[in-house]
Order: C-alpha cells, then structure tokens, then sequence
C-alpha cells in the first residue's frame, strides 16, 4: 500500500533524487573563535580543502571525501588540521560523518580527549540514535517529543514517516530526516540561475565598513526577496568583497533560508572583520569597491509563516522611512515596542531595533503580582529622577524595613524643582525582584502621588532614596 | 456631525482626514485630524498619544521622535497598536531630516523638536507633511500650527490620603484653531478613564479654583461652548 503510494507521485523526493544519501561531511568547530580567529580557522582550513563553507562564526565545514583520500584518511586528515591549528595558536575539535547535522554533532564537545571524532561510514543512524532530542535546533519540538516520551533521536526516526509528517508539519519532517542521518531537505533539482546573485558597487572605493554593511542589509532583502519570488531558499550565501587594490574575499556563510537581512548584514561585518584584522574599516586595501551577494545550493522554500499574532508586515515606505533615520543616526536609533513580561513600568515594555526580531524579554500574558494597577502612565522615566519628599513637618518621609511610612507626605520635589503641595497619596507597595541575583536585584517601596497642579507620579523609595520613576498627566 | 447618509464620519482612514478615538471626535472639527496639518500640544502627556490612538487603531503607522520617556504602555492601552509603531527616542542635531523622513513612512508623528525651527525650515516640513498627507504631532511651539489643544485642568480621582490608588483622570481640554477650524471649543474628557480608554465627561459639579483667568478673558464665550 505504502509501496504503491509513493511509486504514485512522481515529484516525491527520495533517495533517488539525491535527497537522502548524505556526503562524508567533516566540520572543524572552535566554539569560542571571534570574528578574527574564525576568519584565520577558515583561511587555515582552505588549505586543505579549497571549498569550505562557514557555518556560523568559528565553525566551517566541507566535503571530506577528496580531501581525506589525498591526505591519507579522515583520521589523518583531521589531526593535521587540529595540529595545524593549535600551531597558529588556535583550539578546535573535528568531526566527520555522513551528512552535516552529524558532523556538527561529532565536532561538538565530547568526553573523549581525542579532538577528532570520525563516525564510519553507514555508521551515522546508529551514532544519532544515541543522541538526546534535545540536540534538535527547534527548541519546541524537542520539548514536545520529550514530553511524548521520545528521548533520542534514535525513538524519533524510528516513528512512521507518515505519522511524523502529519502530526508534526514541515518542520518535524525536516527534524526526522535529521534524525534518519538524511538532508534536512530535499535539494532544488534546478541550477541556480545567475540572475538571483546581487551586487553593490562603491565608487570611489569606501573606507568605512560601516556603509559597505548598511548596504549589505539593503542587498540581502534584494536577494531575499528574488529567492521568494521563485519559491526557493538558499542553504549558503557566498559573500564576496572586491578591495580597490584587487584583492578578494569570498566565504561562505550558512543561510538555510532562516537568515534575515540584518543577519547576513552581521555575517558580512564578521567577514570585513576577518580580512583585514586590525582595521576593522576597509582602508586597508584602498577601499572597498564591490560587496556582491551569491546564493549557493537552492532549495524549494518549506515557507516561513508570518507570525499569526505579533509582528505585523512592514509595508514598503515605512521601511524605507525607517532605514533613512538608521542611516543618518545608526541602527539602534529606531526601536519597536514589544509587550513584555515584568513589574516595574520599565519591565513590560521591550525595545528592540528595527530590522531586528522582535521579542520580548519576559514573557508577557503571564500573571505578575505586585504590578500597579489601573492606568499606565503617560511618562515613563528611562532613568528614575531623584526627588524629595517631606511631611508637614519638613522632615524628608522615610519607610522602614516592615513597610511602615514616617510621616504622611506633604511635599514633593522632583528633580531638584520647586516644591509641589501633596493632595493625595497612596502606599508603600513593597516590590522585592530577583533577589536570587545581587546585579539585578529590586528592593522598593513604591507610592503614588497627586500634586496640586493636578498631575500624578509614581515614586518610590529605594535605599532610602526618593525617586520619581513615571508620571501620569 | 453626521455625513448625508446618515453614518458618523470618521470610521475608516479617510483620503482627507484620519479618524480619532470616537472620546475625541467631538472637540475636533470635523471630528476628525485632517491630513497635512500640525497640531500642537503644550506638553507631551496622554492627549498627544490619545489624538494618534484613533489612526494608529485603524491601521495607520504612528512615529514617535525625540520623547525618551514616552510611556509606550499607556500608548498601548489607549489603542495605539505597537505593531505600527516606529520610535525614535534620540533624535540629535539633524532632527528636521529625521522627522521628515519619519512623515515620509508615518501618517502620524509625534515630536517634541529639541529647539525651534526657523521658518523656513518649518516652512518646507509643512509643505513635505502636505506632499506625504500625514499629521504632524508637535509636543511643544509650533508658530502656525493649524489645531492646538492644550489640557487646561486636571482631576485625578481614586487617592485619598494614604489609600486608594489611581483610577481616573477627568480633564478639561481647549482647543483652538486657525482658518476654519478657528472656533474654540472645550470640553470635559476621562483622560484615561478606569479602563485606560478616552470618553467624554461630565464637568465637576463643584468649580475648580485653579481655572487660569486669563483664558476666560481672552474668550467670553468659552461658557456656551463649554455646554456641549
């Protein structure tokens, strides 16, 4: 039945359309490289291999199969490189396995003593199976197979294809083809036309970096949104840079069509880095002349759904708008809100910067006690104002350790300002956060205010100190 | 103020005008702001966020520049739909380019200029601000704006002496204009009300002392208006 099934659609990808056999893959990891070490790594690593792809900072992979013949195995192959590495000063582990999810996994920090791991060939299935769930990327579905009682990789692959792909979508089909030892996907049968490669040219050549990566987010949404437009994702991004006095660079960065814009923007600030250490800007080289932007490996995109709740779409002209003002004063000069868990005013709203994903800090839509109620305030202090507080008698208003108020407040004085008549007060609220972490901690009684001029604060009392943290008006 | 059919105006983002808080409608012209104008505010507070609110709610992109302490919460409760919502907290020394560049993308900004712009200058923003059909939100002077509205008095209410919390703030609002929308027209407003929304109110049974006399001279009719 099933037989008959999948012999009855013809686009199906299988083993066959070269979905399923994995290649010998080695990854060389250095967990703890920066840009400059991982761009080294990578120039180290070229020597043996011309074609290495960078995964993400301080780990690159590539295919081992003729590089381990020349050298005389994968063993051979990758103690020379973790020799040669730790010649230059460098750590790092090496692993070899069928496919690039269990290389990655091989490379990862083991007990063993031995830097290099190699899985034998056909032997991949039987080393995932040992593997926890948890080593899955997508957080929610390891959680939720944990929570279904599968606890290695080896209980997931062993589920029908079928039932994983109905209960678990698009993105548990690509977790289980990890867990068999397959690709993730598929690969794009079609060769990638020339068409989808953008470039940005700079005469005269441009000294900074900081241009060249603005113009880098510019060029990845181009590129991004020409890969959507066939209906395809890339796996890797080739990023090459052309300098003033010819010379180039051109890596290979890991894209799996989960990058943003401003995630490339980051890959390709990592790779001017990289080349020219020390100097962060491209003055180097008489400036930078050409950042050209190549998608490598199509695949057909599983599609990234828009959030159902949260962000909404950009349209054109606000982005636009959005992207001058970065220019003229930097990428953290336009922030969006994003509702956020926390107490304190300042807690329950997250700003983060556009172009960035936004998420929130705490989770919000949980219950937090000790939040005041009623409206929130119109004014909210970045930093809380110092102010002063006093009772009919002149004397500054005090709280003690059990919460009990020296006097009933008359006078507030924000800032150093002149003294504004107390009509209405209510308080203390103790709030005791975090006390599990001295940086973070929050020990404060608060109050609310109305002054005679008709406007109302929110102060509070910490270490002894008035300050006035909102304002309603 | 009805339409000839019979509906209220102000629904949907018009091609003259965007729509306020329906708590609003009835201290503006129109009941509406109409596209292209600057509209000023004294101070910024809880009515420059409740005047976008209705825009923002209807599907408008709001910018908010140069108020660091806005109260982004406040904004959210009144209906300002944060989604839509760009800020620029720090605006620096080329700030006319900045909020140029924000009307460009935004139907409504919300700024407080650092200093006042010469005139020409403000000149060639009310020109791009007609050109793009946005409002401009000035918390602050704003010579020639085409609406001001300006909080006259302020009455919290729910705090006693030592109990209590906040709850409510009943407000009177002036607005003047220039052109057509010269009348002045004042009113009683929940600014917020207990739910953190924008309605009308009753005005306070008894009078409240601090009433600026000037105000009253400068406009003898200020009473009638203040009926409706």
């Amino acid at each position: 039945m099933s037989r008959a099934t999948a012999s009855g659609r013809p686009g199906a990808p299988g083993k066959a359309r070269g979905g399923g056999e994995a290649q010998r893959v080695m990854v060389v990891s250095s967990p703890d490289a920066g840009a400059e070490e991982s761009g080294q790594l990578a120039a180290l690593v070229t020597g043996y291999c011309p074609t290495v792809e960078s995964v993400r900072l301080g780990v690159c992979a590539f295919a081992a199969r003729g590089p381990a013949r020349y050298f005389g195995g994968e063993e051979a192959l990758g103690s020379r490189i973790v020799e040669a590495a730790a010649a230059a000063g460098l750590g790092c582990r090496v692993g070899v396995a069928d496919g690039l999810f269990a290389a990655l996994l091989a490379a990862g920090p083991a007990d063993g003593a031995d830097p290099v791991t190699v899985v034998p060939a056909g032997g991949t299935p039987r080393f995932l199976a040992h593997q926890p769930v948890s080593v899955l990327e997508d957080t929610d579905l390891a959680g939720l197979l944990r929570r279904l009682g599968i606890r290695t990789l080896g209980d997931f692959a062993a589920l029908p294809a079928d039932a994983v792909a109905s209960r678990f979508g698009e993105a548990g089909e690509a977790a289980y083809r990890l867990a068999r030892g397959e690709q993730p996907r598929p690969l794009a049968v079609s060769a990638p036309p020339d068409d989808l490669a953008v470039s940005a040219g700079f005469d005269p050549p441009q000294p900074l970096a900081e241009p060249v990566v603005f113009a880098a987010k510019a060029l990845a949404e181009q590129l991004h949104a020409g890969l959507a437009a066939r209906g395809v994702s890339c796996v890797r991004i080739d990023v090459q840079v052309s300098w003033a006095d010819g010379h180039h660079s051109s890596r290979l960065w890991r894209h799996d069509g989960l990058l943003t814009a401003v995630q490339v923007a980051d890959r390709v600030r990592w790779q001017l880095d990289a080349a020219t250490p020390g100097d962060a800007d491209g003055a180097a080289g008489g400036g930078i002349t050409l950042l050209r932007l190549v998608p490598d490996q199509l695949v057909r995109a599983a599609g990234q759904q828009l959030a159902l709740w949260g962000e909404a779409v950009v349209p054109g002209k606000v982005a636009r708008a959005a992207m001058r003002v970065q220019a003229l004063l930097g990428q953290d000069a336009v922030l969006r809100p994003v509702r956020s868990g926390g107490r304190s005013m300042c807690d329950q709203i997250h700003l983060s910067p556009f172009g960035a994903d936004p998420e929130p800090r705490l989770p919000a839509g949980r219950p937090w006690p000790g939040r005041i109620p009623g409206p929130a305030p119109a004014v909210v202090y970045p930093e809380p104002r110092p102010a002063r507080v006093t009772d009919l008698a002149g004397e500054p208003v005090t709280v003690s350790g059990r919460c009990t108020v020296s006097g009933a407040p008359a006078e507030l004085a924000v800032d150093g300002g002149p003294p504004l008549a107390v009509t209405g007060w209510a308080g203390p609220w103790p709030l005791a956060e975090r006390w599990w972490d001295p940086s973070a901690a929050v020990r404060e009684a608060r109050f609310q205010l109305v002054t005679a001029d008709g406007r109302a604060w929110l102060a509070a009392v910490r270490d002894g100190a008035w300050q006035v943290e909102a304002g309603y008006c | 103020m009805m339409r000839p059919g019979g509906t209220p105006t102000a629904v949907m983002s018009g091609e003259h005008s965007l729509p306020v808080l329906p708590g609003l409608r009835e201290l503006l012209p129109g009941g509406e702001l109409a596209r292209g104008t600057v509209v000023t505010v004294p101070d910024f507070g809880l009515l420059p966020l409740a005047l976008a609110a209705g825009a923002s709610a209807a599907g408008a992109w709001c910018g908010l520049a140069g108020v660091e302490e806005a109260g982004v919460l406040a904004a959210a409760d009144l209906g300002l739909c944060h989604d839509r919502t760009l800020l620029c907290p720090q605006l620096g020394s080329r700030w006319p380019q900045v909020v140029s560049s924000l009307a460009d993308g935004c139907e409504i900004v919300i700024v407080r200029p650092p200093a006042m712009l010469p005139a020409q200058l403000r000149h060639r923003m009310e020109a791009a601000l007609r050109r793009a059909g946005g409002v401009l939100l000035v918390a602050g002077e704003w010579p020639g704006a085409h609406l001001e509205l300006r909080v006259t008095r302020r009455e919290w209410s729910g705090l006693g002496a030592g109990h209590g919390r906040l709850r409510a703030c009943r407000a009177q609002v002036l607005v003047s204009g220039r052109g057509a929308a010269g009348r002045i027209r004042d009113g009683w407003l929940w600014l917020p009300a207990e739910d953190g929304s924008i309605s009308p109110a009753e005005p306070p049974l008894q009078t409240v002392r601090d009433l600026p006399q000037r105000e009253l001279s400068a406009h003898p009719h200020l009473h009638v208006a203040g009926a409706g």
